[in-house]
């Protein structure tokens, strides 16, 4: 388990990077964390607090952005993005003004917050828009990589940061460009996750091992993903499986069907994640009873796959 | 300073009929949206107020004009068409196919800041431009033209209060106070009166005025690169939607449409009656 948040790794990299760009500017939507603190004392001209008001933070960060700021707007993960919807349409997928929307809490980060603070359709509905990139952050390695990425970009980037402690999947220096990567390697069998769940994907891995049956993982951590590098990566599988903290419907995994359809593949691919049927969520207890509940915890993904392979 | 509002007049006739003809050939266009801001815009653009260059659009020191109602896009490409900000034979073909523009503002056309047709954006932009230029201790000026009806959107309150909060004194809001909406006089939808203590409530200076007086107009404009308060200035213009076309005024029914065949004759016909003597 990393010692960091996702956030924490993020917003330190950020720091670094604002100290010798000054144009660097975080607009906060009333939102904190231990790695702002430094940010705001040191760097105070480059931190403005809109207060709770999403749609503001939009329209504040891209006239920011418009004049050539380089501006990241952040909130919890349903507010900064969802609240502010309509905006980010017209702003930033219609209009391109580049900006970096830093979500804290993708899936069930504030799993004792009940349905309001969950985030189950946000990789839906922001890669339905054109000129916006979605980065589903697993571990705080990745976080802080995707900091430099962002400051280079010239459309918008939407992160999706976990908001609790994660275990690291990566070492400083990996090459995150393709948008995915192949954590466990395999001859043909794949589980492809993103965000928390790739080490619930890699956790049920193990087990599968444990009965003897292999089962490799990928991590698909970027939207719109490099696709002929997936190919190369998956083109030979015989069966796959994908497995988000999201609802199935629009998803990660949809997007996958889309891939897998649009390359003319015909590889079985069996989507694991949120149904409709279960709906939203007033479950306590941790994330883990929340998994449960939804049937994306460690046993149930296990036996689902086996379920599927049979 | 009266043959300044002379001219002013002349060209805000010239802007009104040449917004008007294009919007009938295309039968389509917010006319009265268009009719209610002319003033405001001819005193901007032709008054002397905002320092700007239609031979380079982008300078970078120019002041910044949002036009956060975007539906009176038609009223603003007559202006930079006659400003010379790009070719007037593009009016020719407003919302056809193959013309450069349609009903609702866009961003690539020379002088445009923004899309816009959506309400409550433009208002935001323009704060954080106006913080952008303080943080980088620019001179120019940020002004943003509203809708009434769009002060029903929470963002424009949002956005009022960050700007007071920040002293954003490089910006100037008019608010184009036709008090019209789509369907509806503003006061019968949800009042949005009393508009002065509103805008004041947070943080502003304000002033009222006649939106078509360009006398008023140039005072309430007057000094604002300079003024000494820390409080960004909000001047709510008081208009008549569809000014100038006597039977589209105040009427509800002729919002977002342009006026075709007799009508559209009975316009032009009211409209040089007002204004050519």
């Amino acid at each position: 388990m990393s010692n960091i948040t996702q956030r924490d790794s993020f917003w330190n990299r950020v720091y670094e990077l604002a100290k010798v760009d000054r144009d660097i500017i975080i607009v906060t939507e009333d939102m904190g964390a231990p790695s702002l603190d430094k940010f705001r004392t040191d760097l105070n001209d480059q931190f403005v607090n809109v207060g709770i008001a999403e749609q503001n933070g939009l329209l504040v960060a891209s006239g920011l952005a418009m004049e050539g700021k380089c501006c990241f707007v952040y909130a919890i993960a349903p507010f900064v993005t969802l609240r502010a919807l309509e905006l980010i349409r017209v702003e930033n997928a219609i209009m391109n003004i580049p900006l970096t929307i830093v979500g804290v809490g993708g899936g069930f980060g504030y799993d004792d917050s009940g349905p309001t603070h969950h985030l189950i359709e946000d990789i839906a509905i922001m890669r339905s828009m054109p000129n916006i990139t979605i980065n589903s952050i697993s571990d705080a390695i990745m976080a802080s990589a995707v900091a430099d990425e962002s400051v280079a970009m010239t459309s918008t980037n939407y992160i999706r940061l976990d908001r609790q402690l994660s275990p690291d999947i990566y070492k400083p220096g990996d090459d995150f460009s393709k948008g995915f990567a192949v954590v466990k390697p395999n001859a043909d069998k794949y589980i492809i996750a993103t965000g928390r769940m790739v080490q619930t994907a890699l956790n049920a891995s193990e087990k599968l091992a444990a009965d003897g049956i292999s089962l490799g993982v990928i991590d698909l951590f970027r939207i719109p993903v490099c696709i002929p590098e997936l190919m190369n990566a998956i083109g030979g599988s015989k069966q796959l499986f994908s497995l988000e903290e999201h609802f199935l419907p629009g998803g990660m995994g949809s997007y996958l069907l889309e891939i897998l359809n649009d390359e003319k593949t015909c590889i079985p691919l069996t989507r694991l994640g949120l149904s409709f049927e279960k709906g939203y969520c007033y479950t306590y207890g941790g994330r883990s009873k929340i998994h449960e509940y939804y049937e994306v915890d460690v046993d149930s993904v296990v036996t689902d796959i086996k379920k599927a392979m049979n | 300073m009266q043959q300044k509002i002379e001219n002013l007049k002349s060209k805000s006739f010239e802007i009104r009929k040449r917004m008007m003809e294009m919007c009938i050939k295309a039968g389509t266009g917010h006319c009265t949206s268009s009719l209610s801001a002319t003033d405001i815009l001819t005193t901007l653009y032709y008054g002397g107020v905002m320092r700007h260059d239609p031979n380079n659009p982008d300078w970078e020191d120019r002041d910044r004009l949002f036009l956060s109602k975007g539906q009176a896009s038609p009223l603003q490409y007559t202006i930079l068409a006659d400003l010379g900000y790009f070719d007037a034979a593009h009016l020719e073909n407003f919302a056809q196919h193959g013309g450069a523009f349609g009903v609702h503002l866009q961003n690539s056309v020379p002088g445009v800041e923004i899309t816009c047709g959506s309400l409550g954006h433009g208002f935001g932009i323009a704060a954080g431009s106006a913080l952008a230029a303080k943080k980088d201790r620019k001179l120019n000026m940020v002004f943003a033209l509203l809708g009434d009806g769009e002060c029903y959107e929470g963002s424009i309150w949002e956005t009022a209060m960050f700007a007071s909060h920040n002293r954003l004194n490089n910006m100037v809001v008019i608010i184009d106070r036709n008090f019209q909406c789509v369907t509806d006089f503003t006061e019968n939808i949800v009042a949005l009166e009393p508009m002065v203590d509103r805008w004041e409530a947070f943080g502003w200076n304000v002033k009222r005025i006649d939106g078509h007086d360009h006398a008023a107009l140039l005072d309430a404009f007057d000094g604002s690169r300079s003024r000494q308060s820390n409080r960004p200035l909000a001047i709510i213009a008081d208009t008549v939607k569809g000014e100038g076309v006597d039977f589209m005024e105040c009427v509800p029914l002729w919002h977002g449409i342009a006026p075709q065949s007799t009508d559209a004759e009975n316009a032009m016909k009211t409209l040089e009656g007002r204004y050519v003597k």
